[in-house]
């Protein structure tokens, strides 16, 4: 199936989202429910010499008043568990939490936590995360030899994690190369800023525990509540309602456990919901600081010899799932492209900033938009036009990755044609107006996940899915393959989600991976109830079951339309008809990474999907305000299941991406604490600042890949938006701006750093 | 908050302040910043919305009176504002966002005091004058006497702003607000100036320019105007002027901007107020909101 041949399929949870008819978890209210509120740590880096939650629980209407001492003493995170619920012996963010009180009302529970009395010895907040790395810089986990870690990751101090990409001797092709260009691009903090702010209900029923969260992954979440409060995780269930946002923000376990362990301690329901400034500064999780140090050595006609890199990100002062940032970066500081020797260090270091975690992409936007400036760097260092620098260097089929990946059928290069073209390359343009042109990559995400397809006695079907919906439209979109496999129509389906406690496993709203894992997933329980119906109309039609077609919602004999039966009618017999299913995983492609470290899998991309972006923006100079006019995507994301949702990530990750690029920074101050932390000063885009965005999908028929061949389409639109924009505005400044975002700011003083001609 | 009156005449209004309730209009300043943290809500509080007279915008040869419930939504709505006093319509079309400006009240956003409201500027370039009611009396105020600070004013605790008092300026006057901004909606003005300017065959005999965002109030700089006045409309006078300006600013070091990049795009800005106010004032249509449409001049 390709774009052609499907029908548009609206999701079916977009008119009560629309209309406000639909209910998030701030919407859920449970008889006699108590109201949390955290008390967060007063200083970014201090060693907590006492803590007296005395006051606090004496106040009226209080009902607990929980801190390390109440909860089991676990450690938790993703590759290195370097975190407790509640800090102990330091904190090491402004987000930290310290207690958490459970009270009447959420004004008395605010008044509580203000009354606990913190003693501390304050640290210097090292908020500089290159300096952490120096051998003398104070450790921010005095403990770290005694973590649990991932051997992998490398762990060593402050630097949680450190991985490398090396091919060849990049050092002896780079003291060959006819042209070497060196650059430095330093990309600030910013967020995945979902519209809802995320709130947790929690009650217990005996030894077992019901939490209603607003997150992306609830199994993960389910895990984590378990592992952190020592129980089984028979004994959780997450149940998520209709979810606002997440963007990656919301995936990991964050704070189900903190409020599962107030509802224990109160023998009440306890409600959390977050206030804007709490979903700016309490989740551990925003997009990693990044410097990137990139060194490129070409031949006289521009054939890439040699890549040597350095970056450094910025973890911030927890793991989390974030430990294989390292190694996802050093991916993207190679990009799509044919390089002969590659030597590129990745550091993840720890800081007493806000811990990074995946947003949209993770590592991706920052690290493409400094390679892709550096490219056109290197294209004016040769003397040809960007674009020709990519034609001449991108992957296409057969060619080898920088780990020895030898790359299946893939469209890069027919995305930058496609990119080119609908932007109009080359044209005449006004003085104050220029296009710029950038390439990324991804990789899909093969992971285990599982559904169950039933069909009702009126003959429609319901899909139970692990799978979560944030917003995508990846789970809406589930009916369209499950229909395909039984001959019935999308509508048909009713879908049962988000609850621990109904659908198998999964990994949840992440990494692009719903319809690659979880489509797949469903299409094998679609099958087996397909099975079934055959069976079934065989015997009521006395007909071989190999003549047999389902099509328009009945079963037919293949020749003979009038003989006939309806699902509807087998349906309606009595007999349960189910089928389950997860379907193979396809295997990742095989690498050669002997010579690479900190190697965490992600050293080969599993049906990479690829992207051009090209836009066409207009500076104001007096000012360095910038504005996108036009964006043209061209995507390989595989052959597409259904291309109104696709579109719609499109113009929500492009949006995304002109954020990041223009305006998105989440802004430190120097004891670390976030200067921005509102939506009025932390500047999303608005609708209003959209610019026309065109669409081309490139359907290559992708091996190895996902249901019908596809990929994902989640996070690559975001990857490069910032780039793209980046080059274009370096056309108009005459340099190239080095820091992220290109403020109008930063814009402006790089013009008159160009003007002016200093360095 | 422990009690909330809708008052229905402004007898009750103030009487209710006078007991120390404070007022609510549109709420777009008082609820958000209360959401925000900035500040609780008071434990008393007046709306003012059911008060008879206080919405709406009366349009005489002597000038503009506009009530202090009239919304910013209506403000550029209306054909009068629009033409004759374009800069105060420039400021309406861009306080907040679309939700912001069908709730959010001219009352409100003067009374709010803050340096980098929208509408200050144009209404004091029009030399505009506030009265506030309390259970005293009622007294008119000059504008430019009612802040005192960021959000600080001279009006007492117990009095409110009920109507904003605009004269008619002389024929062949044209005005402009024009700030600089990040994004299209939900912004604020990191720098802003307006400029209201007369002529006669070509010769500027009158101009009042203000400058936003750059200093503790909004405030007209005189040297600016006195650069304009009495000579030809052109470039050099134009850029003078606005230089004058920016050398008035006294602007501060925030998340939004520098100081020294305020500083140097307050000449940016205040130029180009004054540019479309004088070709306002020559009879050419701009498009209102200016910003826009003077965006890369």
């Amino acid at each position: 199936m390709t774009i052609a041949d499907s029908q548009p399929f609206i999701r079916p949870d977009g008119k009560e989202k629309v209309t406000g008819a639909g209910r998030y978890t701030a919407d859920l209210n449970l008889t006699g429910q108590l109201y949390a509120k955290f008390r967060y740590a007063d200083h970014s880096h201090a060693r907590i010499l006492s803590i007296d939650t005395a006051p606090a629980a004496a106040l009226p209407g209080v009902f607990a008043v929980l801190t390390w001492r109440d909860v089991p003493a676990v450690l938790y995170g993703g590759y290195v568990q370097d975190r407790r619920l509640f800090a102990k012996e330091k904190v090491r963010w402004e987000g930290d939490v310290v207690a958490a009180v459970a009270a009447r009302t959420p004004e008395i529970a605010a008044e509580a936590a203000g009354l606990i009395e913190i003693q501390y010895e304050v640290l210097p907040a090292q908020i500089d995360f290159e300096a952490n790395a120096a051998a003398e810089a104070p450790l921010i986990h005095e403990q770290w030899a005694e973590y649990e870690a991932d051997e992998s990751v490398g762990l060593a101090g402050n630097i949680l994690g450190h991985s490398s990409v090396v091919k060849g001797d990049a050092d002896a092709a780079m003291a060959k190369a006819a042209i070497v260009v060196k650059s430095r691009y330093v990309a600030d903090a910013s967020q995945g800023a979902p519209i809802e702010p995320r709130a947790i209900s929690a009650e217990w029923h005996g030894d077992k525990v019901t939490i209603w969260s607003s997150t992306q992954v609830p199994f993960a979440a389910r895990s984590g509540v378990a592992h952190a409060l020592d129980i089984a995780e028979s004994q959780v269930r997450i149940i998520v309602p209709l979810l606002g946002g997440g963007f990656g923000s919301k995936c990991d376990f964050h704070f189900e456990a903190h409020i599962a362990a107030l509802a224990r301690a109160t023998q009440r329901p306890v409600k959390l919901v977050f206030s804007r400034r709490e979903e700016f500064l309490a989740p551990d999780h925003r997009r990693e600081g990044m410097i990137i140090e990139l060194e490129t050595g070409t031949d006289p006609a521009g054939r890439l010899l040699a890549r040597r890199g350095r970056l450094v990100l910025d973890k911030g002062a927890y793991c989390g799932e974030g430990g294989f940032f390292a190694q996802m970066a050093a991916m993207h500081a190679c990009g799509p492209y044919k390089i002969d020797t590659i030597n590129i260090d990745s550091y993840l270091n720890y800081s007493n900033s806000q811990p990074s975690g995946s947003v949209r992409a993770p590592t991706a936007p920052q690290a493409c938009w400094a390679l892709e400036q550096h490219m056109d760097e290197v294209a004016t260092a040769v003397g040809i036009d960007p674009v020709e620098l990519r034609r001449l260097n991108i992957i296409e089929e057969g060619d080898v990755g920088p780990t020895g990946q030898i790359f299946e059928a893939i469209g890069a290069k027919e995305t930058l044609t496609a990119a080119l073209e609908m932007i109009g390359y080359g044209q005449e343009l006004p003085d104050d107006e220029a296009i710029g042109v950038a390439c990324g990559w991804w990789p899909s995400f093969g992971s285990a996940s599982g559904a169950y397809v039933k069909l009702n006695s009126d003959g429609s079907g319901t899909i139970i899915t692990g799978a979560m919906e944030s917003g995508t439209g990846a789970v809406m979109g589930l009916p369209l393959l499950a229909a395909q496999t039984l001959g019935m129509k999308p509508e048909d389906f009713s879908i049962l989600y988000q609850d621990t406690d109904a659908g198998p496993w999964d990994m949840g709203s992440s990494g692009s991976q719903t319809t690659f894992n979880n489509g797949r997933a469903v299409i094998a329980a679609a099958t087996e109830v397909r099975s079934k119906l055959l069976d079934m109309a065989a015997e009521e039609l006395e007909a071989h079951r190999d003549d047999l077609v389902l099509a328009e919602g009945a079963v037919r004999v293949k020749g003979s339309p009038e003989s006939h039966v309806t699902i509807a009618h087998l349906a309606g017999t009595g007999e349960p008809i189910l089928g389950k299913g997860s379907g193979v995983v396809p295997d990742s492609p095989e690498v050669d990474a002997s010579t690479c470290v900190g190697r965490l899998g992600l050293e080969s991309f599993l049906a990479p999907q690829l992207m051009t972006q090209a836009v066409r923006v207009k500076i104001d100079r007096a000012t360095g305000v910038v504005q996108v006019l036009e964006v043209a995507a061209a995507h390989d994301s595989g052959v597409i299941v259904n291309k109104i949702g696709a579109d719609g990530q499109v113009y929500g990750g492009v949006l995304m991406g002109i954020g990041q690029a223009l305006t998105e920074a989440t802004v430190f101050d120097e004891e670390g604490r976030q200067r921005n932390p509102d939506l009025l000063h932390y500047k999303l885009q608005t609708a209003s600042d959209a610019p026309e965005i065109q669409i081309r999908w490139i359907e290559i028929d992708t091996p190895n890949a996902g249901p019908n061949g596809s990929k994902g389409v989640g996070e690559p639109p975001s990857v490069p938006t910032p780039g793209a924009v980046g080059n274009a505005v370096a056309k108009l400044v005459g340099r190239h701006v080095d820091r992220l975002p290109m403020t109008a700011e930063r814009v402006w003083n790089t013009l008159d750093a160009a003007r002016a001609g200093t360095p | 908050m422990t009690s909330y009156l809708a008052a229905t005449s402004l007898e009750e209004a103030v009487a209710a302040l006078a007991d120390g309730a404070r007022p609510i209009a549109g709420g777009t300043d008082l609820v958000v910043g209360a959401r925000q943290g900035k500040k609780p809500l008071p434990e008393a509080l007046v709306g003012i919305h059911r008060i008879p007279g206080l919405n709406g915008i009366r349009d005489s040869d002597d000038g503009l009176e506009i009530g202090a419930m009239t919304s910013h939504a209506a403000v550029v709505a209306h054909p009068t504002v629009r033409n004759r006093y374009s800069g105060l319509a420039d400021a309406s079309a861009l306080v907040g966002s679309h939700a912001t400006r069908a709730q959010g009240t001219i009352g409100g956003n003067l009374m709010n005091a803050s340096p980098a409201m929208d509408t200050g500027a144009p209404l004091l370039c029009f030399d505009s004058a506030v009265t506030l009611a309390s259970a005293r009396g009622t007294r008119n105020l000059s504008l430019a006497d009612l802040w005192t600070g960021p959000g600080h004013t001279s009006a007492g605790r117990d009095e409110l702003l009920v109507a904003v008092h605009v004269p008619a300026p002389p024929p062949s006057t044209g005005s402009a607000y024009v700030r600089l901004q990040y994004r299209r909606q939900m912004e604020i003005a990191v720098v802003g100036a307006a400029a209201v300017v007369t002529l006669s065959e070509g010769t500027v005999t009158a101009a009042a320019i203000a400058i936003t965002a750059l200093a503790p109030v909004i405030h007209r700089v005189a040297e600016a105007e006195a650069r304009l006045i009495g000579g030809k409309a052109n470039a050099a006078a134009i850029a003078s002027a606005a230089d004058a300006a920016a050398e008035a600013s006294r602007p501060i070091d925030d998340v939004r901007a520098s100081a020294n990049y305020r500083k140097a795009m307050a000449a940016v800005v205040a130029r180009r107020a004054i540019e479309t106010a004088i070709s306002r004032a020559g009879g050419a249509e701009v498009e209102i909101p200016a910003s826009e449409s003077t965006y890369g001049s």
